[in-house]
Formats: structure tokens, C-alpha cells, sequence
């Protein structure tokens, strides 16, 4: 399995086991990634919202899902990459973890919903005015599998 | 014995926040439904913010964004505010002495405070402004410091949890 083999690769380097081992490296990266999750998560429902017609509605699906691309691009990698060092710093423990497993394919998943819906919408290839009925499915999905995410990774720390 | 010490160890013992404490799931779940709540206020509270300081949305009317935004910051609000009322029942008697606790519900004032300001002040012009990709310097300040006491929150809140004694 090559991403068994990643992971304890990263378990072993210098900066996991430096995770690992600090008793305040853990909790600074957590805060980290909540931060990134803050603004993430209002980007997302905003975009979200304007599919679903709920909000925004001064603007067109498009403008919303431009000119909010850059905020949701970099919040999912800021979360991703904060993720990541908190992923070297227990490899094996959340590699064997049903809720981490949980959360890593509703996170593909959202990933593959969302950022189809928004970076089709921004280039215009969805409906100009407002959230086609596809649309409208697909922001239902993206908010869902977006919260299932967060639910998973909460449920991490108690399995 | 301070009257809000002893409130507070009332609280502890009352039936609502027993069951929290005692379910397995409760706590964890109201925890994750707090955390959505967080997102979506603090996310739409930075979009707005993130307009101020001219960083994106520029060619969108302030005012536009804020009336766009601002009922689900509210939404959002209510949720956090639920949640997290029942988690500090939950937890009263040690969150009364958690210096995180105190730090937050601290920041938690200031940052109601700060719009208070903003909206009595220079907002009230904000139709001599309303269009400018670089807003007045007391608007940016007031995003900054919203930014900044935001943040603090979250590091506070999530700090909570590790200074438990």
C-alpha cells in the first residue's frame, strides 16, 4: 500500500516526530486549521447560499463563485496543509482511525462537489442569473458533505 | 463564597447540564453544531472584512455586501450562541475558574462592541464611500481589529479545552 508507506515515511521524518512529541505543537496547528475552517466555512456557505438562491442575490452565481474563489482556495489549502502536520504527527494512530478513514472520503468527495460547482460557475458554464436546478442539488450536496467532513474530524479525537 | 461562583456551581448541578456531561455523544455533538456556527459567522464577518481592507470583492458596493451578508452572520450567530451557552452549562464549575473561558467571553464583549462603533461612526457615511476600492482608514481599522479579535476567539475557545485543570 503506497499511502500506508507515505504515512509512516512522514511519521518518522524530523517534523513528525517533533509533532509527535510536543505537547504544544498539536495544539497550535489545531488552532490553525480552525482558523482556516472559519473563513473557509463562511465562504462556502455564501457561495452555497447564492446556487441555492438564499443569498447574494445582488449578484450573479457567477460573480459570487469568482469573487469568492480566491477565499475558498486558499482556506481548503491553509486546512489542508494544517491537516496534513497534524496527520505526521500521529500517522498510524489516524491511519487506523474509521473517523479519520470517514472524514478523508467526505472530504474527497466535497472537494470534487464543490470546487466542480464553483470553478464551472465562475467561468460561466452554469446558468448566468441564478442556481439551475443542478445547481441547487449540488450545493445541497456540497453543504452536507462539507459539514459531514467537520462532524468526522470532531469524532477523530473520540473514537 | 462570590455570587457568580456560586451561580456557576448551581449551574453545575442543575438536571440540563448533567445529562450533557453524562451522554457520550451530547458534548462532541453540540461541540461540531458550535464549530458550523463559528463558520458561519466569523466566514461572513471576514468576507465583509476582506471588502473593507479592499482585498476582494472591490468592485462591490460595501453597503451591498453588508445587507448580503449580514442576516447570515446573524443566523450563524444564533446557532454559536445556543451551542455555546449549553456547552458552558455543561462545564460551568470548571469554566468559571478556566482562564481561556474568561479570555474569550472577554474578547466575545469587545468584538460586539466593535460593530457598535463601526456602525454608529463611519458607517453612517458610508454613501461617500460606498464604491472606493481603498475604504477610510477608520473602516480598515475596524475590519483589522474584527479580524484580529475574531481570531482570538477561536484560539481562546479552542484553548479551553487544554488548560482544564
Amino acid at each position: 500500500m503506497l499511502l500506508l508507506q507515505l504515512s509512516r515515511w512522514l511519521g518518522h521524518t524530523h517534523l513528525g516526530v517533533y509533532i509527535r512529541d510536543s505537547s504544544y505543537a498539536f495544539p497550535a496547528i489545531e488552532i490553525v486549521h480552525l482558523l482556516f475552517l472559519a473563513i473557509f466555512g463562511g465562504a462556502i456557505l455564501l457561495v452555497d447560499l447564492r446556487f441555492l438562491n438564499l443569498g447574494f442575490k445582488t449578484q450573479s452565481t457567477s460573480e459570487v463563485a469568482r469573487e469568492l474563489l480566491p477565499v475558498t482556495v486558499v482556506g481548503v489549502i491553509g486546512m489542508f496543509l494544517s491537516g496534513l502536520l497534524m496527520y505526521a504527527g500521529g500517522t498510524m494512530r489516524y491511519y487506523h482511525n474509521p473517523a479519520f478513514q470517514a472524514k478523508m472520503a467526505f472530504f474527497i468527495l466535497a472537494l470534487l462537489v464543490h470546487f466542480t460547482l464553483q470553478v464551472g460557475a465562475a467561468r460561466n458554464i452554469a446558468n448566468e442569473g441564478g442556481g439551475g436546478r443542478l445547481l441547487k442539488i449540488g450545493a445541497v450536496a456540497s453543504l452536507l458533505l462539507w459539514v459531514s467532513v467537520g462532524f468526522a474530524g470532531r469524532v477523530i479525537g473520540y473514537v | 463564597m462570590p455570587v457568580l461562583q456560586h451561580f456557576c456551581e448551581w449551574v453545575y448541578t442543575t438536571h440540563l447540564s448533567t445529562s450533557i456531561r453524562q451522554s457520550p455523544y451530547s458534548f462532541p455533538l453540540i461541540e461540531t453544531i458550535h464549530t458550523v456556527g463559528i463558520g458561519g459567522v466569523v466566514g461572513t464577518v471576514a468576507i465583509l472584512d476582506l471588502r473593507l481592507l479592499g482585498w476582494i470583492m472591490k468592485k462591490e458596493p460595501v453597503s451591498r455586501i453588508a445587507r448580503q451578508v449580514l442576516p447570515w452572520t446573524w443566523a450563524g450567530f444564533a446557532v454559536m450562541f445556543v451551542t455555546g451557552l449549553l456547552l458552558s452549562i455543561a462545564e460551568s464549575q470548571t469554566n468559571y475558574y478556566n482562564l481561556a473561558f474568561r479570555i474569550k467571553l472577554l474578547l466575545l464583549l469587545l468584538v460586539g462592541i466593535n460593530p457598535l462603533i463601526f456602525h454608529l461612526t463611519i458607517y453612517r457615511k458610508v454613501n461617500t464611500w460606498d464604491v472606493a476600492n481603498v475604504t477610510p482608514l477608520r473602516a480598515r481599522l475596524a475590519a483589522i481589529s474584527s479580524l484580529v479579535l475574531w481570531a482570538g476567539i477561536i484560539v481562546a475557545g479552542r484553548l479551553i479545552a487544554y488548560v482544564n485543570t
